[in-house]
């Protein structure tokens, strides 16, 4: 029935469809926008940008893919090592994912999902983070790629959506601890960065049993932070990611600074053409948020935001600084990856999701850290091929560049799911004994670590509530104790 | 023009919405300001030096002490405006404390 409605739906848009992508999201930007109350002015405005971001986002990807392509691929020939994949960060593919309009399909299914489980006492978090509805969406879009299926596409998109609402209030204490919050503060975040906590669970729990006496050797990360100075930025990274490409891929020292300060540019220019792209959706987000929160007055609510208000830990920059050149080395001898990190090599994919399991402890984070890398370099390999393509429906690849050539994201957040959806997707498509096998027993397998974790997380929660009220008694061990 | 300093993780999403929303709302209520976005590990004392106020999520740890006063912005993020005026409040409180113009 849902492909029934689709197929209807592309009857009477595909007038709106041949447009392209940035005037149909455009269009389709503004009306929802306009349905869910917001002023004409705001939402056209969020519209043109929307579009405009989309536009300018491919001109960026135009010029890094251009100015790589020939040193990426004198880089394999001397070298023999297949890393021809770009690495253009989270940016372009959140522009290239807002470019479909599935995405805005998926994000309703995602506020319907978040009010039921709201009206139903699931959850206590509203979530008013929009933007990052391009995380969830990305996976229906994988599962729609191989398979064409969006019942299943969105069956595994609420899967996921539920999973991050509970998610989401089971990391609340963890949050008010790290943050010295209140009681009162409702921050918490719904980010499918935090997804990978079960795994990282895991390893958490084998340091305890085992390695919890390491912790001792903790250094203090806002002192490396600062030795680090500007190495950590944006530019900095493309300049001598550009130069490292280019030294490997034997190129003239002209060719070689000619790389570096393109490198430099195009991430500089990705999270300033990103930003307009923010600013575009901040309409709709307004929108959605007055239209969620009017409907539970006066309820005691979480509010789910991104991710960035846990930046304030320096052990999350320092262990990504830490984590960088691993994964740079990683990616030369790691067998199944194709992609060179650049823009994503600071992986704040990963270090968050660390951050919260771990404590802030910063050797667990840093080892911890290197087991979960392999997970991100594999899931950005398999998904080059469909982030590539999508990026040409939308417009925003050039068609130019050899088909050899694709794009994706060395550290893009989600890495587990994004694999699982591709089982899914496949298993549909081609369904036999051992597809899916593959892909129910992922799916079950990633249920049974959830709950296990959701377990470890209350078992956490009881102990912080039992530290900030003396009187509470409890019959539960502390952490560090078997 | 009171230049305020605006930051978060990626220095993109919540830092720019921080930035609009200080800018919007300080302008209707009187002040010139400029805020500026960026990415909080990129922080430096040099750079935190040219502003006047400093508009984090959450206070950081930079490894050094923050000279100029702080505000923190967080509740700006949860889009519901009733949460977001005591920021606007105590923003302004600090111009007026400071003698900022």
């Amino acid at each position: 029935m849902l492909d029934g409605i689709v197929k209807f739906a592309n009857t009477i848009f595909q007038p709106l469809i041949n447009l392209g992508s940035a005037p149909m999201m455009l269009i389709l930007l503004t009306l929802f926008a306009l349905v869910l109350g917001v002023k004409f002015s705001k939402a056209l405005e969020g519209g043109i940008k929307l579009a405009v971001a989309l536009t300018g986002m491919g001109m960026v990807i135009n010029i890094l893919t251009s100015a790589f392509s020939k040193s990426l691929q004198a880089f394999v020939a001397n070298t023999g090592i297949e890393l021809s994949i770009t690495d253009v960060g989270w940016a372009p593919l959140a522009t290239i994912t807002w470019g479909s309009p599935y995405t805005l399909f998926f994000l309703m299914i995602l506020v319907i999902i978040n009010m039921v489980m709201l009206g139903l006492n699931k959850t206590n978090t509203l979530d008013v983070d929009i933007f990052n509805f391009w995380h969830p969406a990305l996976l229906g879009i994988i599962i729609l790629y191989f398979s064409n299926n969006l019942f299943v596409a969105t069956l595994f998109v609420v899967f996921i959506g539920v999973l991050k609402f509970i998610n989401s209030d089971l990391m609340k204490p963890t949050i008010n601890d790290l943050l010295s919050y209140p009681e009162e503060n409702p921050t918490t975040t719904t980010h499918l960065n935090f997804m990978l906590n079960p795994i990282i669970m895991l390893f958490d729990t084998v340091f305890d049993k085992f390695f919890y006496k390491l912790d001792k050797y903790d250094f203090n990360a806002a002192e490396l932070n600062k030795k680090i100075g500007f190495w950590g930025s944006k530019f900095a990274i493309g300049a001598y990611l550009g130069v490292f490409v280019g030294l490997l891929g034997q190129q003239s020292v002209t060719d070689i600074f000619a790389l570096a300060f393109t490198g430099a540019v195009s991430l500089e220019l990705f999270s300033f053409v990103g930003s307009w792209f923010i600013s575009a959706v901040e309409p709709l987000s307004q929108g959605i948020t007055n239209f969620m929160a009017k409907r539970f007055p006066g309820r005691k609510l979480f509010i789910g935001i991104d991710w960035p208000f846990l930046g304030a830990r320096a052990e999350m920059w320092a262990t990504a600084n830490i984590l960088a050149p691993i994964l740079l080395i990683m990616s030369l001898f790691l067998p199944g990856n194709s992609i060179l990190p650049l823009a994503g090599i600071i992986a704040i994919g990963l270090t968050p999701a660390l951050l919260i399991v771990c404590r802030g402890k910063m050797i667990r984070m840093v080892v911890i850290g290197v087991f979960m890398l392999p997970l991100f370099l594999w899931s950005g390999t398999m998904i080059a091929p469909l982030v590539t393509d999508t990026a040409q429906s939308v417009g925003a690849f050039p068609t130019s560049l050899d088909s050899s050539q694709m794009i994706s994201h060395s550290t893009k957040e989600g890495p587990v799911e994004g694999m699982i959806a591709i089982l899914i997707g496949k298993g549909i498509n081609n369904p036999n004994i051992k597809s899916i096998t593959f892909a129910i027993g992922a799916l079950t397998l990633y249920l049974i670590l959830f709950i296990w974790y959701a377990g470890k997380m209350k078992v956490r929660n009881k102990i912080y509530l039992e530290e900030n009220d003396p009187n509470f008694s409890s019959d539960v061990p502390a952490e560090g104790t078997l | 023009m009171i230049k305020i300093l605006a930051a978060c993780g990626a220095g993109v999403n919540s830092s720019h919405q921080i930035k609009d929303s200080i800018e919007t709302e300080m302008t209707n209520r009187g002040y010139s300001v400029q805020a500026d976005a960026v990415v909080v590990k990129d922080i430096t004392e040099e750079m935190m030096s040219k502003y006047d106020i400093f508009t984090p999520i959450s206070i950081p740890d930079l490894g050094f002490t923050i000279p100029i006063p702080v505000v923190e912005a967080g509740p700006i993020l949860y889009r519901i405006p009733v949460m977001a005026i005591p920021v606007f409040d105590a923003l302004e409180k600090t111009i007026k404390d400071n003698n900022l113009k």
